[in-house]
């Protein structure tokens, strides 16, 4: 039974004249090496660089108002291939360019008119916000183009920045890459309290979506330098800006989440004012909602288990457990007081829930929060919270006393 | 009076003109008859095959007798010895003792039962009655006798060809397995198949394929395992086999097979006898042809085109691991070049972004898309691949350094490839070449290249419609009506054993379904 | 058009058929679709519920094909209600079949413009699209199951790795509370999950091509509850990463959820090529079934060969295909054929098995 070919000769013919077809273009070819990757975005209050006003004044520029100048921070490929051939050690590795405009997408595309190489977006890994910028502009307002985007992913993460955003995606080391380095720092979150977990693009439209406060990591820079300090309040109502949380009451914030990974704490002791510190292993809350008839007061219950990781009490021997209960002690009233802060901070002065209570409520009691929500961050304002911390110190290096 | 022209005209030259020739097959009919006459019969051999030089007549007296005859054989193909000692004595010299004893009875003549029986000392003894055929046994190196007085000439099987010494086939080394393969002659590698065990109710079909070149061909099979309308179908399809020459199987592959059109192969070849043999233990029958090492099996899947026996010499978890890293070669040797054309023209941002960057600084002199470039290494190492086969040994290795090292090295240096792509066309060409079957390999080099044109016009998309263009095409190919991508699909768990890992032995316990075999279990 | 006895399938191939019709569009669009109307995270229990219904409307759907066991539909019909009622009803499936085809080809080709090609023109992508599914069903229903067992279990282990994956940004959070807003919003997104599980129609046709027609029942509940859980990981996984809110405003949320997260080291980095990947094969082999479908009926209908009925139905697929201006006037498609679907399939087999039962017994003998 051989196979019968009485279809072949129609189907020849159509995939002949299909190929045909085909063949006239490779439609959306872009060679890899013709294209720059954005890494990085910088957005600042609209302020026009030197090279534009000069190149304002020679041509006529096109209609546009000056709110925003984005700093695209990108990998040419001049600038790769003199990395990976190994150049001198004084050249930069990465580039950036910025425009200023009204149109986020209008801005990336007057780009494609002073370089040969257009940007694709696949690669950036970080966009930094600069405060005035998210003082004035609902957060989706700046972000629009970039969610709508196929080329830009999701996984992009947020930074506000205190002062000018441009300026944290400038290094002075050879061979570093600014926007790397911030996402690098991000990673660091087991390594200290005061960074919180990544916002990414996906989980910002989340909050936007649900209309609930939320808190985006502060940058500073200085000198081609950067740190990671405090948190910007981003209000649910609002989507703007309007509080900033140092970074002692991020600490706090972090112990009251339970969502921190590592970090440390610092004590004194009461009777010799030293210092010893406390290093986390672990930390869980658990945020329990209780509601009677109307009222609604949450408990907060912290626990944490660590290790004594530095003294300088020269009385305290930490193979007694005398010693080490103390420390506890010591240490449980310093996170207490950094969790009873910025409760202070979140629901006096900036009157915004960013700690997740509402979700507990939400889960806790649904019929509850559906009469809340509406209201939330004013209702919080007046809701008492009652905390508890229990920090047990496993252990204490290889050093005693 | 026709025939005493004819004795003049031998004594003068020894040859015989065109008109006469007519005249001689008018009077005996066009189908070269032998008659009583003796010259008569000789000189129709000799306008058959007389011309040739290495056909020798030598004309004798049987014994002490008047009674003449000839025997006729080819210089070469037959076995001198067996003439020199056995054959002619026993004509010549034995030959005056029988017929002296037994005189009384040998009046009139000698009768061709007495000189088989009785005189000829050898074992291979046919007779035949035209000139045409002795033509063509005695060109196949058999030697004719021709006895003044019978109608029939006897054919004494002396046929020798030389033959190579058995060794190792080239093209299926083994790191662990018999070191034999087969040989050019027919005989010999039916012996093999008989082996060095008996095989229970194999049989040993002989056809005769070409016209005008008449090989010899044997179908092999295990009468009560394999399933005879396999059986009918391949011998339908040889006897339907119509051409003048049949030089090697790959002809008789080609004109047995279901679609011509297909790239896959849909018959095996092999030049290992136990191969073969495990073959025809699974249902499967085999076709040897005479003059070639090659033997044909089928019918055949896509598993076992990527199969090696070493993978059952092994113990199974060698076994598993080694047939495992085969289907990722094959997958990487047919995929790989499409998908960095993919990838680096298309969807920059699916590769990590460091990779991402460290492609661009290399690739940023280049000139050429990532298409040209590809296309143009594999075509490199295509061609540098066949000209390898044909260079004298001493050059050969010394070839493959050149080409590998130093002009990839020298194309990087140059800016005309980058590196990525050297590794690229290098992973690939290494993972075609581990594939046990050497058409196989040939087949997944060649769809190479519809799947990078796939991929430069429709990068990814075009990836997975090549993918799924040939997996329609490989579901629809039949090899003599097995499906060609059982056992995977259908669905057969049972048969899975065998597919991507290599069970246990004592876990092997029957044979595979698709063949529709009588026997189903192994054992026994 | 005769059968030819040669071209049987097994009930594992039956299945496998189910399996991958259900599973097209849906995986993408379904985690939207059905929060939009229910605004609760138990949507999955509205998916498990849709599932459900889909196995009873395939459980009718067998019964009544068992009755007529070597006839497919087109041929049956006739002999329940009369040539004119058959024919009309005939007419009506062929339309559905074509439809969805067309629809499966658009977004196809949306979705490929949008995230792979992005210059490429619409009608390369669609035509080679089409024409290896003309390829495939060329050769008869047995090589369209036998790619279906190629396809699925790809399907299955990417899907799996692509969705385990994705646990880094689960949050379970977004799931709870469960039922915290009662039942009655998991009842309203049933409707749209019911329709994402459209696919055991198929048995409409196959059972008089399987070697095992007893065992069809089987293979429409395994089909259909192997496809259940596919959508309610997918519906899990991605409002738990989004969170409803998130969801109801991403237009492919699936997809959106993988390009969520990278996980830097391993070998891609961005796995959304890989749920590509799926999801090409898939809306290919839902396309492909519905193609060949459609073909048969017009053939059957017509009692003429496939074959030019194949060629023909390519221009005719195209043009549904092109139609539609843009997405959203797609997705209203979409939206009607499923009502359609729910009449033909949910409705219409259930009148029909009342009527034939009620025929009496005279089809039993013609087996």
């Amino acid at each position: 039974m051989k196979q019968s070919h009485s279809h072949i000769r129609p189907l020849f013919i159509s995939i002949s004249a299909l190929l045909f077809l085909s063949l006239t273009g490779c439609w959306s070819s872009h060679e890899i090496e013709e294209q720059s990757l954005v890494i990085g975005l910088a957005l600042d209050k609209g302020k026009q660089s030197s090279i534009e006003k000069k190149l304002n004044e020679q041509g006529e520029g096109y209609s546009k108002r000056n709110l925003i100048t984005a700093t695209y921070q990108f990998i040419t490929p001049e600038v790769a291939s003199s990395t990976t051939k190994q150049a001198g050690p004084q050249q930069k590795s990465y580039v950036n360019a910025s425009e200023t405009g009204d149109s986020n997408h209008q801005i990336v595309r007057e780009l494609s008119l002073r370089s040969e190489q257009p940007l694709t977006g696949y690669h950036m890994k970080v966009v930094v916000i600069s405060e005035d910028l998210a003082k004035s502009y609902k957060l989706e307002q700046l972000l629009n183009q970039n969610l709508r985007d196929s080329e830009v992913r999701l996984s992009c993460l947020v930074l506000i920045s205190k002062g000018k955003a441009s300026k944290t995606l400038e290094t002075k080391t050879a061979g570093g890459i600014p926007a790397f380095r911030l996402v690098g720092i991000v990673e660091n979150a087991y390594r200290s309290t005061r960074i919180l977990p990544p916002m990414s693009y996906t989980k910002v439209e989340s909050k936007i979506q649900s209309e609930s406060s939320f808190l985006l990591q502060n940058v500073l820079s200085a000198n081609g330098e950067v740190k990671f300090a405090g948190a910007a309040v981003i209000d649910g109502k609002t989507h703007t800006m309007t509080g900033f949380l140092n970074e002692e009451e991020l600490e706090g914030i972090t112990w009251i989440t339970g969502k921190g990974k590592g970090g440390v704490v610092k004590s004194f002791d009461k009777e010799t004012g030293q210092l010893f510190v406390y290093e986390i292993e672990s930390m869980k809350s658990s945020i329990i909602p209780r509601v009677t008839g109307n009222n609604i007061s949450f408990d907060v219950n912290i626990e944490s288990d660590g290790r004594l990781s530095e003294n300088w009490v020269l009385s305290g021997n930490a193979f007694e457990s005398e010693f080490l209960k103390k420390a506890e002690k010591s240490f449980e009233n310093e996170v207490k007081r950094l969790v009873g802060n910025v409760i202070e901070k979140m629901q006096k002065e900036y009157r915004v829930d960013v700690a997740g209570f509402g979700n507990h409520l939400r889960i806790e009691n649904p019929k509850v929060w559906k009469k809340v929500k509406k209201d939330w961050d004013q209702t919080f304002s007046e809701t008492p919270i009652n905390y508890h911390v229990k920090l047990t110190i496993k252990d204490y290096g290889t050093l005693g006393s | 009076m026709i025939m005493k022209d004819w004795i003049s005209k031998i004594n003068k030259t020894g040859k015989v003109t065109n008109n006469d020739k007519q005249e001689a097959s008018t009077s005996q009919g066009t189908t070269g008859q032998f008659t009583d006459n003796f010259i008569l019969n000789l000189e129709m051999v000799r306008q058959e095959i007389g011309h040739n030089w290495d056909v020798h007549f030598r004309e004798f007296n049987l014994g002490r007798t008047g009674i003449r005859s000839i025997i006729i054989f080819v210089d070469g193909l037959s076995d001198k010895d067996l003439i020199d000692k056995h054959i002619m004595p026993s004509l010549m010299v034995d030959f005056s003792a029988e017929y002296k004893q037994n005189l009384p009875s040998f009046k009139e003549g000698i009768s061709k039962e007495f000189i088989k029986n009785q005189v000829l000392s050898i074992s291979d003894v046919e007779e035949v009655r035209s000139s045409k055929e002795l033509a063509s046994k005695v060109l196949t190196g058999s030697t004719a006798l021709i006895i003044d007085g019978l109608l029939d000439a006897q054919i004494l099987g002396t046929t020798k060809l030389k033959t190579r010494t058995i060794e190792e086939p080239v093209s299926e080394a083994l790191v662990r397995g018999p070191r034999v393969g087969f040989t050019e002659s027919l005989s010999d590698n039916t012996s093999f198949l008989r082996g060095s065990g008996e095989i229970e109710n194999l049989s040993l079909v002989k056809f005769q394929v070409g016209k005008r070149s008449k090989k010899d061909l044997v179908v092999a099979y295990i009468k009560d395992i394999v399933d005879p309308e396999l059986v009918q179908e391949i011998e339908n399809r040889i006897k339907k086999i119509d051409i003048d020459n049949v030089p090697e199987s790959g002809y008789v592959e080609q004109l047995i097979e279901d679609n011509y059109l297909s790239p896959f192969p849909q018959v095996q070849n092999t030049e290992r006898p136990d191969r073969v043999i495990a073959a025809l233990m699974e249902g499967r029958v085999a076709i040897l042809l005479d003059g070639t090492p090659f033997a044909l099996i089928a019918p055949v899947t896509l598993s076992m085109v990527l199969q090696s026996p070493e993978d059952y010499y092994e113990r199974w978890i060698p076994g598993t691991f080694i047939r495992m890293l085969r289907y990722l070669a094959a997958i990487l040797a047919l995929f790989t070049p499409s998908l960095y054309i993919a990838f680096i023209s298309f969807h920059s941002g699916l590769i990590p972004t460091k990779l991402a960057i460290s492609i661009i600084g290399t690739r940023s002199g280049v000139p050429f898309p990532a298409l040209i470039e590809a296309l143009f290494m594999e075509i490199s190492i295509e061609i540098l691949r066949e000209a390898g086969l044909r260079l004298p040994k001493p050059i050969g290795p010394a070839m493959g350094i050149v080409g590998g090292l130093i002009i990839g090295e020298a194309a990087v240096q140059a800016g005309i490839v980058s590196p990525v792509l050297v590794i690229v066309v290098a992973l690939t060409a290494i993972s075609s070449f581990s594939i046990p079957q050497y058409s196989t390999g040939f087949t997944l080099r060649i769809l190479r290249f519809p799947a990078m044109l796939c991929a430069a016009t429709f990068g990814l998309y075009g990836v997975i419609l090549f993918f799924l263009f040939m997996a329609s095409h490989l579901v629809k190919l039949k090899s003599f009506g097995v499906p060609y991508l059982s056992p995977a699909v259908p669905y057969r768990l049972s048969e899975w054993k065998d597919l991507m890992i290599r069970m246990p032995l004592m876990m092997m316990k029957r044979r595979p379904k698709m063949m529709h075999t009588k026997n189903p279990i192994r054992k026994g | 058009m005769i059968l030819s006895p040669r071209d049987q399938i097994t009930t594992p191939q039956a299945t496998v058929i189910v399996i991958n019709f259900i599973l097209g569009t849906g995986l993408l669009t379904l985690p939207r679709s059905s929060a939009e109307k229910a605004h609760t995270p138990d949507v999955w229990i509205s998916v498990i519920l849709g599932g459900v219904i889909a196995i009873i409307a395939g459980v009718i759907i067998v019964k009544l094909g068992q009755q007529f066991p070597k006839k497919t539909f087109y041929q049956y019909i006739n002999e329940i209600v009369g040539k004119w009622v058959g024919g009309l009803l005939n007419l009506a499936i062929i339309c559905y079949f074509l439809m969805t085809s067309g629809f499966q080809l658009r977004s196809m080709a949306e979705v490929i413009r949008y995230f792979l090609l992005q210059g490429t023109p619409t009608w390369a992508i669609t035509m080679t699209f089409m024409w290896v599914s003309l390829y495939l069903i060329i050769g008869g229903i047995n090589p369209i199951a036998r790619l279906f067992e190629i396809i699925l279990p790809l399907t299955v282990i990417l899907f799996l790795v692509v969705s385990f994956m994705s646990i880094k940004i689960f949050e379970i959070n977004n799931l709870r509370p469960v039922l915290g807003e009662g039942v009655i919003p998991v009842l309203k997104g049933v409707k749209t999950t019911a329709l994402a599980f459209t696919g055991p129609e198929i048995m409409l046709l196959l059972i008089p091509f399987m070697n095992q027609p007893k065992k069809a029942v089987k293979a429409v509940l395994v089909g259909v509850s192997i496809s259940l859980i596919f959508y309610v990981i997918t519906v899990v996984m991605v409002i738990g990463a989004l969170s409803v809110d998130g969801v109801a405003m991403r237009t492919w949320p699936t997809l959106d959820l993988i390009r969520s997260f990278e996980v830097s080291g391993l070998i891609f980095e961005r796995f959304e090529s890989l749920l590509l990947v799926v999801w090409i094969m898939q809306i290919f082999s839902t396309f492909t079934i519905t193609y060949y479908a459609a073909s048969l009926g017009l053939a059957q209908l017509s009692k003429k060969s496939i074959q030019p009925f194949m060629f023909g139905l390519l221009p005719i697929l195209y043009i549904i295909a092109m139609i539609w201006k843009n997405v959203n006037d797609l997705f209203k498609f979409g939206d009607f054929i499923g009502n359609f679907a729910l009449f033909l399939f949910g409705l219409l087999p259930l009148l029909l098995l009342i009527i034939s039962r009620i025929k009496g017994g005279k089809y039993e003998t013609i087996t």
